[in-house]
């Protein structure tokens, strides 16, 4: 039973982990219509960035926000020089484009930084907090109640004025432009928020692996999140990120060793592949994709 | 100039539907043909062996690919699996002792049928969350190659090809693997022009364009869609064996891994949706820009042109080939089909070049 | 060694000088990946096998002949392997090293027929150390089945016995980490201990689950068989388990970078290392003073001396000696040439760099010895004494595989 406790509550707590990456993804998506398969290069380059500005001396309550600003000012680049221009494409274009921006910034970030992992330290202690038998990982720990307080921020963001008019982007671009919403600026901010996103989810998956091109590959797992949760929705980032976490956690926990393999990228397949056959919306998506 | 279209008169159905109308496209075809025929004897086995061979096989694979993305309009990045599936049925196959013809067509319906599988989420969905489900497909495909022994071919997750003849001519030669390989590609070549001339393929561009509309024409979009996911899949598995035989003669999980798939799909975006010329052009550039990239680099440095560190060289030629994938999106949609159809119009009505052609 | 080194030289100089092949530039492709799947390693890796070549071109080549590095980076893609293979073999390289398993594997059959030396050094086929099956493949160092067996026999001599103890193996999910389970099948059964493997998925930067499942296996030992960022991972979710870190062993891919990653908990980590790591060795000092000095390094300074810098020094080390012996018959260096080389090392220790290794036409692991060294908190330092473990369990398990492999996989 504690081992099942153990796998429940780990496994919910790497899933809020990756929610933190699957927010960045959703906060553009919800703004601009944009899947951002780019996101976890975009969470590498904060990984650096953190990184960067560590090895500069900095102490880390200042490292982060310096990384911050910085993320947040790359998204609006990003969004600026290379999005902007592919509105009214078709999506596998934009897919292709994020695809490409990945290969760019795999390329550049480590070939100006290094490729060998950089170690960053934030600060979060070692020992696993340990309630009976339960072993909790403490970054884990952190990280999850890191990506609930973020996800919280940004529901109340979305209720302030400029929030709002970030709904109303997302609600429709041409009444938002008749109603003198800058269509543009909404879209630039949502990318810079996802930027900050990505700073979270870079310093905390950078602290327990290490910094390198395979924070990348976090892509994957924020996928599932996404599309279980709902593309646009943000709530949905959280109960996506819970449920994939735990399905991740319990499933692999009983069956590795019987299979003899990992099974948890077959577990996080199965529920991309599930949801888009019975709810493709998501959780808490909107249900206005176009069905067949 | 070249492409003079005065004195070609259409005056019947017959040579208005010929598939090359212009002499000079005729020619010119004609030519790239014999000399791609004749290039075991034209260029180095350097050559023939790490530029011109793969890329005639991705060529292949590109134009599968694009039969799926660019006529039907589905998303598929999955399609590395789906090579795979071909690549590791005929390699089973050919050593259970059916012989090697047979073998490529089985392996080509083993993947058209598990590829078709693949097709069911496009019942469904379409856009983004094809893209998601094909990617979630991939996963499981990989995974079951890595974690079934009896696929992945035991400790070291390596099968070699055993040695096999195609009909009396020996698989063993380069030439000799360039030439299945040429043949391969030149049929899928000749079947990708004459399907669009079909029901079938005139159905398909019916889907891509508006699938509501398609089933009020009466086009069934169920039917369809199933089918070109299976022609497609049945092309691209029959390309993996290809591969596998033709070219690499090992084969290990990674060479169809995840972006492998990506590579595809850039081949076939970066080539131009959904035509012939681009799947070569797209596939040529997917290939060998990283390639060139690196020894083009790597040569500056030597000559000291490039003062930088080893790290960052070897990450430039990725730079630079992102950046370049990110170019033709932004500036040349429609990819290097159409900079080619360009160029081509332009020498069409040359030297008048305010005349419409 | 430097003195004796020399006045073999010259020995060989005066001795030889009638049979002496004119002077030439060996060159030697090092066609790796630096973007891809090996990043973790081959920075460091090749910058000290570029460093060697260099020192051995200061002190003026082998016999008068210079070494010249083709570096390309193969981004772990074999259809970017197989055309900077062919480009260099092109140019006239003659040994070859691709650090990535995938390139290597889809290059195995046409560097034999080229007759073309590939040299696998702690990656790729084990079972390529059967110089009967793979005359032109050659590991030098431990194979992962004999790293996994000199782990296993120092957890028995320096753990208190190992029968009836529980070794758990926390490995990645691909073929390269359950590469160690047919011999610790073997092992099992001859030295009466229980293993259980607890795969994680590939990255690995997330393995709570498989370690939860291993803290209540309740294992006397750990092993860990990752590469790259998962294995700081590894080695903190095990001591977030409760598992001490004097605990676990680890495969080679353990160095400097992941214990910066893991932090002062690392103390106590152990490691197979197949290279001496530290500044402290004539070779490396010679490096220092001749390469670094006069500033002809490849790459950040702060790298010289790490594990993996030192692990690409010693397959250079190997590879011009190598070639230095290649020459002894007075004929100009060529793939054959550079085999026939290659199986007349014996007892070659690189000037206390690794352990001494005797390369025979049967044998091209060189013997698979190894050491196990542990993290002070600083450093690596040796715990054991380098000697070779299990051989003949190990020469069985190369033995049958190679057989398999002549059977086609």
């Amino acid at each position: 039973m504690a081992y099942f406790v153990e796998l429940l509550i780990n496994g919910a707590l790497t899933g809020l982990m990756y929610s933190l990456v699957a927010l960045g993804f959703v906060l553009i998506y919800k703004s601009a219509g944009v899947p951002n398969l780019a996101q976890g290069a975009v969470v590498m380059v904060a990984g650096y960035a953190v990184w960067l500005f560590l090895s500069w001396g900095l102490p880390v309550w200042l490292s982060i926000p310096a990384a911050m600003v910085t993320m947040f000012l790359f998204g609006l680049v990003v969004e600026r020089l290379l999005l902007r221009r592919m509105v009214g494409q078709p999506v596998i274009m934009v897919v292709m484009l994020t695809l490409g921006l990945e290969i760019l910034l795999r390329g550049l970030v480590p070939g100006i930084l290094g490729s060998a992992p950089k170690s960053i330290d934030v600060g979060i202690g070692f020992a696993p907090v340990i309630i009976g038998d339960v072993f909790i990982n403490r970054t884990s720990l952190v990280g999850g109640i890191v990506a609930l307080l973020l996800v919280g921020a940004s529901l109340l963001f979305f209720r302030t004025r400029l929030g709002t008019k970030l709904r109303a982007v997302s609600d429709d671009h041409i009444s938002s432009w008749a109603v003198g919403i800058s269509v543009e600026r909404a879209i630039g901010i949502s990318w810079g928020l996802a930027g900050i996103a990505a700073v979270v989810a870079g310093a905390l998956w950078g602290s327990s692996q290490g910094v390198d091109w395979t924070l990348s590959m976090l892509l994957f797992p924020a996928i599932a999140v996404v599309i279980l949760g709902g593309v646009d929705s943000i709530p949905g980032v959280v109960v996506g990120g819970l449920v994939v976490g735990i399905l991740g956690s319990v499933i692999p926990g009983y069956l590795d060793s019987i299979v003899g393999g990992s099974t948890r990228d077959v577990v996080t397949s199965l529920i991309i592949l599930l949801t888009i056959m019975v709810r493709p919306f998501g959780i808490f998506g909107r249900e206005d994709i176009e069905r067949i | 100039m070249f492409y003079r279209l005065s004195g070609t008169f259409h005056t019947n159905y017959q040579a208005d539907r010929k598939l090359w109308k212009i002499p000079a496209d005729r020619w010119l075809v004609l030519t790239v043909f014999a000399l791609a025929v004749l290039a075991p004897f034209l260029v180095s086995p350097l050559y023939l062996g790490s530029y011109v061979l793969p890329w005639i096989i991705w060529s292949a694979a590109a134009l599968s690919l694009t039969l799926l993305m660019g006529m039907a309009g589905q998303l598929h990045f999955g399609f590395a699996a789906v090579m795979a599936i071909g690549a590791y049925s005929s390699i089973h196959l050919v050593r259970a002792g059916v012989p090697f013809e047979i073998a490529l067509l089985l392996s080509g319906i083993i993947a058209a049928v598990i590829g078709a599988v693949f097709g069911a989420a496009a019942l469904r969905v379409k856009g983004l969350y094809l893209v998601m489900a094909t990617l979630a497909m991939q996963y499981l495909v990989d995974w079951v190659v890595v974690n079934v022994p009896w696929i992945s071919g035991g400790a070291h997750a390596t099968l070699r090809t055993p040695a096999v003849s195609f009909l009396f001519m020996d698989i063993s030669s380069l030439a000799s693997r360039y030439w299945l390989a040429l043949a391969w590609a030149a049929l899928i070549t000749v079947f990708y022009l004459n399907v669009k001339r079909t029901s079938f393929g005139r159905s398909l561009v019916a889907i891509r364009d508006k699938d509501f509309a398609a089933a009020v024409i009466g086009v069934d979009p169920f039917k369809t869609k199933l089918m070109a996911f299976f022609t497609s899949s049945f092309l691209g598995g029959v390309s993996g064996a290809i591969l596998a035989f033709c070219y690499y003669r090992a084969v290990t999980p990674e060479q169809f891994g995840f972006n492998v798939s990506i590579q595809l799909v850039a081949m076939v975006l970066v080539g131009g949706l959904g035509s012939v010329i681009g799947s070569y052009l797209g596939a040529g550039f997917v290939l060998l820009a990283p390639i060139f990239l690196t020894n083009l680099i790597a040569g500056l440095a030597a000559s000291g042109w490039v003062p930088v560190s080893q790290n960052f060289l070897s990450h430039l030629p990725l730079v630079i080939y992102g950046a370049m994938i990110i170019g033709f999106l932004l500036f040349e949609p429609l990819g290097l089909a159409k900079i080619y159809d360009n160029i081509r119009k332009y020498f069409l009505v040359w030297p008048f070049r305010h005349a419409r052609s | 060694m430097t003195w004796m080194r020399r006045t073999a030289l010259s020995a060989a100089l005066v001795a030889g000088l009638a049979v002496q092949a004119p002077a030439e530039e060996v060159k030697f492709g090092l066609l790796q990946d630096f973007t891809a799947v090996y990043t973790f390693v081959t920075g460091q890796y090749n910058q000290g096998q570029r460093d060697y070549l260099t020192l051995i071109n200061e002190e003026g080549g082998i016999d008068g002949n210079t070494f010249t590095a083709i570096v390309r980076d193969t981004g772990n893609q074999p259809q970017r392997g197989i055309e900077a293979y062919n480009r260099a073999k092109e140019e006239g390289a003659i040994l070859f090293d691709f650090l990535s398993t995938p390139v290597s594997a889809a290059i195995l059959d046409q560097a034999g027929a080229d007759a073309r030396v590939v040299i696998t050094p702690a990656h790729g086929r084990g079972d390529a150390s059967d110089g009967t099956v793979f005359p032109y493949i050659f590991p030098m160092f431990a194979t992962y089945w004999a790293q996994a067996a000199n782990l296993v026999e120092f957890m028995k001599t320096n753990g208190g016995g190992i029968e009836g103890k529980k070794i758990a193996i926390v490995h990645i999910d691909s073929p390269f980490g359950r590469e160690p389970l047919p011999i610790l099948d073997a092992l099992a059964e001859q030295e009466g201990f229980e293993y259980q493997s607890f795969p994680y998925a590939s990255p690995g930067n997330e393995q709570s689950s498989a370690w939860s499942e291993v803290r209540r296996y309740r294992p006397d030992f750990v092993l860990i068989w990752g590469a790259g960022g998962g294995q700081a991972v590894s080695v903190r979710t095990a001591i977030q388990n409760g598992i001490a870190p004097e605990q676990i062993h680890s495969v080679i891919w353990l160095a400097e970078t992941d214990a910066a990653n893991v932090g002062p908990q690392m103390k106590g980590v152990k490691r197979f290392e197949a290279t001496a790591s530290g500044t402290e060795l004539p070779i490396i000092q010679r490096i220092q003073e001749k390469v670094i000095a006069t500033g002809k390094g490849s790459g950040e300074e702060a790298n010289v001396g790490n594990s993996y810098y030192n692990l690409g020094v010693a397959t250079m080390a190997v590879a011009v000696e190598a070639a230095r012996l290649g020459l002894e018959g007075g004929e100009p260096l060529t793939g054959e040439t550079l085999k026939a080389g290659f199986e007349k090392i014996a007892g070659y220790d690189a000037e206390g760099l690794m352990p001494p290794i005797t390369i025979t036409a049967e044998d091209h692991q060189g013997g698979g010895a190894g050491r196990i060294s542990e993290w002070d908190g600083e450093a690596w330092v040796p715990v054991s004494d380098w000697h070779a473990a299990y051989p003949e369990l190990v020469r069985k398990v190369i033995e049958e595989s190679a057989a398999h492999y002549g059977e086609g996989n």
